[in-house]
């Protein structure tokens, strides 16, 4: 609760700040906020929460958890934008203030215990992307995205709205805790408004977090989004979106697993095969990112299909390598668009002899992202698979080890063409800030690889 | 009673007018007028706040943004769009299928137990204040951040931009 009182109070903030030409402040008053915010939410982590303001929203662990990495991935993502608003238009503080509105909604959306929290925290994350997608007024590929994500973005939350009007006909709760005590009343004799309902709020959702057969909006957003923005989407909405998925169906839907499993498995399997397959023809770096975003929700599926006590756990680890190795590619595909002005992966060409720092940090990534051991995205890797086969989805793990073979060919395409492809080529100038985190998540990325307990038993 | 049949011979009249008038200016004025009664329905119906957004969202929102849109793609005879053969088949197919779903529905229709309503001011708007303000206060307040949000963005993406000329 603190932590999204701070935020909202910061964009408030931050937009008065702007109103008083404050421009050089709003930087490190955004970091500074955020910080703050993130301290403040992490100090609950021993407090036994119970609902509050009757029974809509509930900060319990997962809750903390999942805003704190949200928050933090946001931190690491404003400290990038130095310099990267002002070359848009004159109006940065607005763009800061949106960001941290959209932050607000994501923490509604996981902590909400009642599902018109989990509507609104939606809706605010949505409202200010689909504003955040467009504000290159002049680039038309800013506008399509804006406007795709727009329509895209209000269909789904139509049909989520439908599910959770459908559920509450059925049970009669908007809260979770009443819709679970519905469902165990007789799990056999249930209404089949609920089935329908549940069917509703999963595509809902999965428009949401862009997983297949529903992403065919994802990679058309992400490029056509300021790369900042998409660096934002494709990390923090992402996790925020599969918390509120795995709130809801952890919380409320367990016992009906034989309906919703089948579902969600043809979704892991479809967005594996379409994420990893067309990854693989794409030419430009930040398509061949928004692609593998799409096979990541793939995986991160799997928690949910192997439902238990410690999904959530192995979705935190997850969602933490994938954000953290993200924003790393993210930064140093926003170095590459400024200076050389284009992202293909013969733009790569020999950076590793020019940028030896650069080229570092993007290798881990892309390590981490392909999973390879001794990286964050192996231990996600190795827990979602270890998950999917101790309820013995055997076949899905093997689909799904030779989808991540696909996946180290795509992402060593960039290792490849920065070590061992040479071209003569200008040094990218790196200010301090992408050193920073650039340098600091490529840390986090190693140690949670090495010492993952750090966070693997947290929740 | 006399009063609710009047009424709701006025919302098939006007709803057929909707239908039949040549002109889609017109047929967006008769739908404001359908949904006028509509919204003396519910005030018969004691729904006070059905009625008012009713009258305030869509009549006075909703329609009146139907008229500007039809205004602004100026309609006429030459850029109809073309009626194919294969639109005139999908249309009596949908067509059909709404008449099933009505006439099943009618089947199964039954003079409601007008006991079952055990609180008739359910409808007001104080009884639905009061549970906005309790039960569902956290909410109806956060509200306020999506209605700020979605506020600045329309600002700043209908604002001139000064820098670039």
């Amino acid at each position: 609760m603190s932590a999204l009182i701070t935020i909202t109070i910061l964009a408030l903030l931050l937009l008065y700040l702007g109103l008083f030409k404050a421009k050089k402040a709003l930087l490190p008053v955004a970091l500074i906020g955020l910080m703050v915010a993130l301290v403040l939410s992490l100090m609950e982590w021993n407090s036994n929460a119970a609902p509050i303001f009757s029974d809509m929203m509930l900060y319990d662990r997962f809750a903390i958890a999942f805003s704190g990495i949200t928050i933090f991935s946001t931190i690491l993502i404003i400290a990038l934008s130095k310099d990267y608003f002002e070359r848009i238009s004159s109006n940065v503080a607005e763009y800061y203030a949106l960001i941290l509105f959209s932050l607000a909604g994501i923490i509604l959306m996981v902590s909400y215990h009642n599902l018109s929290m989990l509507f609104i925290g939606i809706e605010i994350m949505s409202v200010s992307l689909y504003i955040l997608a467009g504000i290159k007024k002049r680039d038309f590929a800013s506008n399509e995205a804006a406007l795709k994500y727009f329509l895209m973005g209000a269909f789904s939350t139509g049909i989520l709205l439908f599910g959770v009007t459908l559920i509450y006909g059925a049970s009669g709760s908007f809260d979770l805790e009443g819709i679970k005590q519905y469902i165990l009343k007789d799990p056999t004799a249930v209404s089949p408004l609920l089935y329908t309902g549940i069917t509703l709020l999963i595509v809902g959702l999965s428009f949401k977090v862009g997983a297949a057969p529903f992403h065919f909006w994802v990679p058309d957003v992400y490029e056509g989004s300021p790369s900042l923005i998409a660096a934002y989407m494709s990390t923090v909405v992402k996790v925020a979106g599969f918390a509120a998925f795995l709130r809801l169906i952890m919380f409320s839907f367990a016992p009906l697993q034989d309906f919703w499993i089948p579902m969600i498995i043809g979704m892991s399997v479809l967005s594996l095969l379409i994420g990893n397959v067309t990854a693989v023809y794409q030419q430009h770096f930040k398509r061949m990112l928004a692609y593998s975003s799409i096979s990541h929700v793939g995986y991160m599926l799997f928690a949910i299909i192997a439902l238990n006590g410690s999904s959530d756990n192995a979705v935190f680890v997850y969602a933490a390598a994938y954000s953290v190795a993200t924003i790393i590619a993210f930064g140093v595909l926003i170095l590459l668009q400024g200076q050389v002005g284009n992202d293909s992966f013969d733009s790569f060409n020999g950076l590793a002899r020019k940028n030896p720092f650069i080229a570092l940090t993007l290798t881990i990534a892309m390590l981490s992202l392909a999973g390879i051991p001794l990286t964050a995205g192996f231990i996600g890797k190795f827990m979602m698979f270890s998950r999917a086969l101790s309820s013995y989805h055997i076949f899905l793990v093997v689909f799904a080890a030779l989808n991540a073979m696909v996946g180290i060919f795509y992402y060593f395409k960039v290792i490849v063409a920065m070590y061992f492809k040479e071209e003569d080529r200008k040094e990218l100038i790196v200010p301090i800030y992408f050193k920073l985190v650039l340098g600091f998540s490529a840390l986090v990325t190693i140690v949670l690889g090495v010492y993952p307990d750090f966070i693997a038993s947290l929740i | 009673m006399n009063l609710f049949y009047f009424v709701a011979f006025l919302s098939v009249f006007f709803s057929l007018l909707v239908i039949f008038s040549k002109n889609p200016v017109y047929s967006v004025l008769y739908l404001i007028v359908t949904f006028f009664t509509f919204s003396i329905h519910y005030i018969l119906l004691n729904a006070q706040f059905l009625a008012i957004v009713n009258f305030i969202v869509y009549m006075g929102a909703i329609l009146v943004l139907f008229l500007y849109v039809l205004m602004l793609l100026n309609l006429n005879k030459e850029s109809e769009p073309m009626k194919s053969n294969l639109l005139k088949v999908v249309g009596v197919i949908a067509g059909l299928c709404l008449l099933l779903t009505v006439a099943g529905s009618l089947k199964l229709l039954h003079v409601s137990d007008p006991v079952l309503l055990k609180n008739p001011d359910i409808g007001l708007v104080r009884n639905l204040g009061k549970v906005l303000f309790k039960e569902f206060l956290l909410p109806f307040e956060v509200s306020s951040i999506l209605l700020l949000s979605a506020m600045v963005g329309a600002v700043l993406l209908a604002k001139k931009d000064i820098t670039k000329v």
